[in-house]
């Protein structure tokens, strides 16, 4: 079957098998930042961007994106929050083996771009729950929560 | 220092975070076949015969192959030096199942779906054998073997038993100081089998190039010994082969194996295609490699006044179906572990036998996380039972500077090893920061009455590679502008070697860290090295960088001093200049410009290096917890790790091993176990069920880098990766003992465990 | 990959159930999928409800809280008319079902219909009486979700679909309060206990003990309820809240699997069960009761 799409801004049709996940779907158009790690949206490191809310894309059927719009991380290769958290994140030392990274980095930006209800902060409770769903078994966490938490800081928070 | 010691950018870490095509498996050549492992549903059977007609008329299906179609070469697939100390009991394809899970036929087809379905249409002929997998079954059993193969190599009791390995070491006499000692404590200890989990699976990619040479790109911590291995298996020359390491998504020891290479290669070779291989979740979880389980006996002899006077080990391991690290791993276990006490009488016994349970393997630690819970649970239970401090005990009795490891000269890999004598440590200064971090003896309030708080700790130590064994190669190559090419086989797995050894590259020859252009482990381009394991890539692989570009150095002197006239020794390299003793001073720019086509010579060099000595990292570490005294639970609160790992070259990647390592401890003392039913089938072989620690799972964590001068490392560094994993287990699991006066023997301390120790205790 | 040979979208309820039964093959209903992608049941085809137009939270004129079976279970735990509804009990649960990427697809309606003993939005839903609303081609039928498992992975639905659930207005005011008991913070749960008790002039009018993973479906405790049903909220002694949890454990019918022995998870019915009376009674007048026990 066919699906239309919006993939990072461009128009795109692909060609999907009815049964194919979005993430076969977007490496096999060699969109390559998305990866496998577990496809049971354990892991999170497929993460990606549907409508704007982080889904994992092994856990949603490629046919789903049809009409809707995707993001990946080469769409926000320009984005300034997306650089701030990459820069953050490497300057922090949160960047290992750097396989989860690009997920992570996806759910991250969707709780800094969503924001919160007025008078809460993005603290560092906030980003652990945020960060649930992508586990990393380099970094125990500590780095890439503390580089998030410097970019939440610079951030104007609505009061 | 300008740039050892300093916290500089990652090298990889940009194009890492931007999400680059950088792992194997970013990457597509035309003309690509999937591979899929058909695997055993039986724990022991002959694999008679395999129908594959019906696969093969299916659309897309190219080639099936089985054990009639692969010539049996016996060889281990432990990625260890060659002579490896690993057995001989493996092949490709094997004709006998030995777990549920083992290879038996597999298919390549142009799609991964493709190729899945046709494995359903392949039918096999199966002979079920009686199945062992309980290990003391195992032990005793003598007709039922596991391994019966004809032409044995290091299969230790081959054709009478199903043991894999056996150790018996001892320094002085247990027996006889027991009978002297004032108190003698014995305890039984139980590890569970647990699993590397990796987020980038195993995967491997093969092709054959236009010279007709193999090409494989794999992720992998072992890239020389993988074209060694395969030369072997595939009986091609290593020169007709190339193993290329991209970046890789975690090893952490399971990556030490030849886990997929040789498929992907044999059918590459077969089909003449580009042939992919990746692991699923529950494959990983299957069919690559735990940490061996093991039950732990300690017997402590001690005096009134704490002296310890003998210590024995006896492991029984289960090394699954193949011995992969049979001997090492469970040599490692009392060998880094037990010369923390260096007691005058030291007995160290292991029997580790083959059962038809998954395959246990590498993974970070290297036996070490066992030995360490059972002896940090057991010294805890001896201060208990002498009514002395836990922590009097320790400083009591624990290693120190200048004292002799009783156990180095006794035990190496598979042979005698090297003395061990302790250079550097600042083991009593971890002790001590890491008291004070934690608030040793200051036990906090818990919020409600069903609630309780407990501290612990644990000592540990591990090695900086394996003495005398481990050894890698560097070459660095000056370029026209100053910049170098750093070539190493050191394999950055994630951990950050490429950095470090950039680092040091850079200090050496005075330049800046930018200027290093570093590729690491491709065996056509890059020198040889044993591998990213046993800690040894700062520590050793750092010692070859530091070798080579000091000879760059040596050459660029020689060839300025002949120009300024001066000796070599005058000449300074700081601050990416080249100054001489009468103000002469050169950008290394210019330097190069003159040396390349003035004097007409490519500075460059290539050094090994290899140590005798594997200098003990150390680590002191410290659990707070609370303990819901109804349901179990156990939470984590806060957690500290003391770490001497010589001078850290790059503190805050040194920090990020210990971070991810006790992320990883606690997994181990809290939740992490592959459950296997009777059969040896796993139960839990995804991440809803084998659960690893989330962004919620990890407490407040403090780590204190305690650094010292390690005489034999370069720049005085010593290891840091695997120390920082062997503490967390006990140090939570005495925590536990403290706050609820239960004793975790048995880990996971899940919730339902500590709740049955707490009914016991209160029964 | 899912062997599927057809993706069907449908546009209302009754299109839905059309397009399931028009064959040729077996179908079945998709939403956010994430249970059927780990599952990848045996169907030739699947029906797409996500533009069905029952993905809606609203509040209907009675103030009943209406959740459509679409709705997100991101969307519930954020949802403004859902954190106010009985102390945003359905909200916390909602927010503690999988973790973050999966609650942006994973749906209410498909966490019930997959039907797991440990489905985590049913215990809440049973404790807060509600009503599931079911679609045939040309009918519509209501009925309590107590009714709606019949066993594990087991609903009273066979080819009709689930539109959605109410929650009656009255319960709006009830304080609720669940937990959920897991190996780690995010996990699949070993027992899940939620309590909601009406509460008027100091007298329990209305008590509902549920309970998830101890039973072949999501339970109530009703001989626990009935202890508690009518009683002065003063003569709830500690004593009491202790029988009334012994009651509910005796209720329960708990497995041993390779996540928990039966003895576990039943004593984990009767601390959990203590637990979450005790804080809502202890709680005072104030009905906001959300949070873990």
């Amino acid at each position: 079957m066919n699906i239309s799409f919006n993939l990072n801004g461009t128009a795109t049709d692909l060609e999907v098998a009815p049964g194919e996940t979005l993430l076969q779907a977007l490496r096999a158009a060699k969109v390559f930042s998305p990866k496998l790690g577990c496809e049971t949206g354990d892991c999170g490191s497929c993460t990606v961007l549907l409508d704007g809310q982080p889904v994992n894309s092994c856990m949603v059927v490629a046919a789903r994106a049809d009409g809707h719009r995707v993001t990946t991380m080469e769409g926000l290769l320009g984005d300034d929050l997306m650089v701030r958290l990459q820069t953050e994140l490497v300057e922090h030392g949160a960047v290992q083996c750097g396989y989860c990274i690009p997920g992570l980095l996806i759910s991250l930006y969707a709780l800094m771009k969503q924001g919160l209800p007025a008078g809460e902060d993005i603290d560092e409770k906030t980003i652990r729950h945020a960060l649930t769903g992508n586990l990393c078994r380099c970094t125990g966490y500590v780095k890439p929560v503390e580089a998030a938490r410097a970019v939440a800081a610079a951030m104007e928070v609505p009061k | 220092m300008k740039v050892v010691g300093r916290n500089v950018t990652k090298i990889d870490a940009f194009k890492l975070a931007r999400g680059e095509p950088v792992f194997t498996d970013d990457f597509h050549r035309e003309g690509m076949l999937y591979a899929k492992v058909l695997r055993s549903p039986h724990p022991h059977a002959k694999i008679l015969n395999v129908n594959a007609s019906a696969a093969l008329e299916l659309d897309g299906v190219v080639d099936v192959i089985w054990h009639r179609d692969v010539k049996a070469i016996p060889h281990t697939r432990a990625g260890q030096s060659h002579p490896e100390p690993s057995p001989y009991d493996t092949l490709v394809l094997p004709p006998k199942a030995r777990f549920i899970g083992d290879r038996v036929a597999v298919v390549v087809a142009e799609s991964a779906a493709q190729a899945t379905a046709a494995l359903a249409r392949l039918e096999v002929e199966y002979e079920e054998l009686p199945a062992l997998t309980d290990m003391d079954e195992a032990l005793a059993e003598t007709e039922v073997l596991i391994h019966e193969e004809p032409d044995p190599r290091g299969i230790s009791e081959a054709g009478a038993t199903n043991v894999a390995a056996r150790i018996d070491k001892q320094v002085g006499d247990v027996d006889a100081a027991l009978k002297d000692c004032d108190l003698v404590v014995t305890r039984t200890y139980y590890l569970p089998r647990v699993q590397a989990s990796h987020i980038e699976p195993h995967v491997s990619i093969a092709w054959i190039d236009e010279d007709d040479r193999l090409i494989v790109r794999t992720s992998t911590q072992v890239p020389f010994h993988l074209r060694r291995m395969l030369a072997r298996i595939l009986e091609i020359p290593e020169a007709r082969i190339r193993v290329i390491k991209p970046r890789v998504g975690g090893g952490f020891g399971d990556k030490q194996e030849l886990v997929i290479e040789d498929l992907v290669s044999v059918l590459a070779l077969r089909t003449g295609r580009p042939v992919r291989l990746e692991f699923t979740r529950e494959e990983e979880l299957t069919a690559a490699r735990y940490r061996h389980p093991q039950r732990i006996t300690m017997t402590t002899g001690v005096m009134n006044d704490g002296t310890i006077v003998a210590n024995r080990m006896h492991v029984l391991a289960d090394t699954g179906a193949y011995g992969s690290h049979a001997l090492t791993v469970q040599g490692n276990t009392g060998q880094k572990v037990l010369p923390m006490y260096p007691a005058a009488n030291i007995h160290f016994q292991v029997d580790c036998v083959y059962t038809n349970n998954p395959i246990s393997g590498a993974f970070r630690g290297y036996g070490a996380p066992q030995g360490c819970f059972a002896l940090e649970s057991h010294i805890d239970e001896v201060a208990l039972e002498l009514g002395m401090d836990r922590l009097e005990l320790r400083k009591k009795n624990h290693i120190k500077l200048g004292d002799t490891d009783p156990l180095s000269a006794k035990l190496g890999e598979g042979k005698e090893g090297l003395v061990r004598v302790v250079n550097s440590t600042g083991l009593d200064k971890a002790i001590e920061l890491g008291c004070e971090a934690i608030g040793w003896g200051k036990k906090s309030e818990p919020s409600a009455p069903h609630l309780k708080r407990g501290l612990g700790m644990a000592l540990a130590m591990q090695g900086s590679g394996i003495a005398g064994v481990d050894w890698g190669g560097a070459t660095v190559k000056l370029n026209d502008d100053g910049s170098v090419n750093l070539s190493v086989g050191a394999t950055d797995i994630g951990q950050g070697s490429d950095t470090v050894l950039a680092q040091m590259c850079a200090e050496e020859l005075g330049i800046p860290y930018d200027k290093v252009i570093i590729l690491s482990s491709d065996t056509d381009l890059t020198p040889f090295d044993v591998g990213a394991y046993a800690s040894s890539t700062t520590y050793v692989s750092g010692g070859a960088v530091v070798k080579a570009a000091a000879e760059v150095r040596g050459q660029l002197a020689g060839v300025l001093g002949a120009h300024w006239e001066c000796g070599p020794e005058e000449i300074v390299f700081s601050d990416g200049r080249v100054t001489g003793p009468r103000e002469q001073s050169m950008t290394m720019g210019d330097v190069a410009l003159f040396a390349l086509y003035e004097a007409k010579i490519q500075p460059m060099a290539t050094a090994s290096h290899m140590s005798d000595d594997s200098p003990p990292p150390f680590a002191a570490q410290f659990a707070e917890v609370e303990v819901d005294t109804e349901t179990g639970q156990v939470h984590l609160r806060r957690f500290v790790s003391a770490v001497d790992c010589g001078t850290p070259i790059h503190p805050r990647l040194a920090e990020g091993q210990i971070e991810g390592a006790v992320a990883q401890g606690l997994g181990y003392a809290l939740f992490e176990e592959v459950l296997l039913d009777r059969t040896g089938r796993v139960l839990n072989p995804n991440f809803l069920d084998y659960k690893i620690a989330s962004s919620l799972d990890v407490p407040d964590m403090v780590t204190i880098l305690v650094s010292t001068d390690e005489p034999t490392g370069p720049y005085g560094a010593k290891a840091a990766g695997e120390v920082p994993i062997d503490g967390p287990a006990p140090a939570i699991v005495n925590a536990i003992r403290d706050a609820v006066g239960v004793r975790m023997y048995r880990i996971p301390a899940t919730s339902e465990r500590v709740w049955r120790g707490l009914k016991e205790e209160t029964r | 990959m899912w062997n599927l040979q057809e993706y069907r979208i449908a546009s209302s309820p009754a299109e839905a159930v059309a397009l399931l039964r028009k064959g040729p093959g077996k179908g079945a209903y998709i939403a956010g999928g994430t249970d059927m992608l780990l599952e990848h049941p045996a169907c030739d085809f699947v029906v797409d409800i996500n533009n069905a137009g029952i993905g809606d939270i609203a509040r209907t004129p009675g103030e009943d809280l209406f959740i459509g079976a679409a709705a997100t279970l991101q969307g519930l735990a954020d949802h403004d008319f859902v954190r106010d509804f009985a102390g945003g009990a359905v909200s916390l649960a909602a927010s503690q079902c999988g973790n973050r990427p999966v609650r942006s697809t994973a749906t209410m309606g498909g966490n019930l219909c997959n039907a797991l003993p440990s489905a985590d939005m049913a215990p809440v839903l049973l404790a807060l009486d509600a009503t599931c609303y079911i679609a045939d081609e040309d009918s519509q039928e209501s009925l309590p979700l107590t009714d709606f498992f019949v066993g594990p992975r087991l609903t009273v639905l066979e080819d009709r679909l689930l539109v959605g659930v109410a929650l009656p207005g009255d319960c709006a005011g009830w304080r609720c309060a669940s937990h959920k008991l897991t190996r780690t913070a995010e996990d699949i749960s070993l027992v899940q206990v939620a309590v909601a008790l009406g509460i008027k002039d100091d007298r329990i009018q209305e008590a509902r003990i549920a309970l998830g993973a101890v039973s072949p479906v999501p339970m109530r405790a009703t001989l626990a309820e009935t202890m508690l049903m009518g009683q002065e909220v003063a003569a709830v002694t500690p004593d009491v809240m202790r029988d009334v949890a012994n009651i509910a454990a005796g209720e329960c019918d708990p497995l041993d699997d390779h996540r928990a022995s039966a003895d576990y998870r039943r004593d984990m019915v009767n601390v959990l069960t203590r637990r979450l009376v005790t804080r809502i009674l202890n709680s005072g007048g104030e009905n906001r009761e959300g949070g873990a026990a």
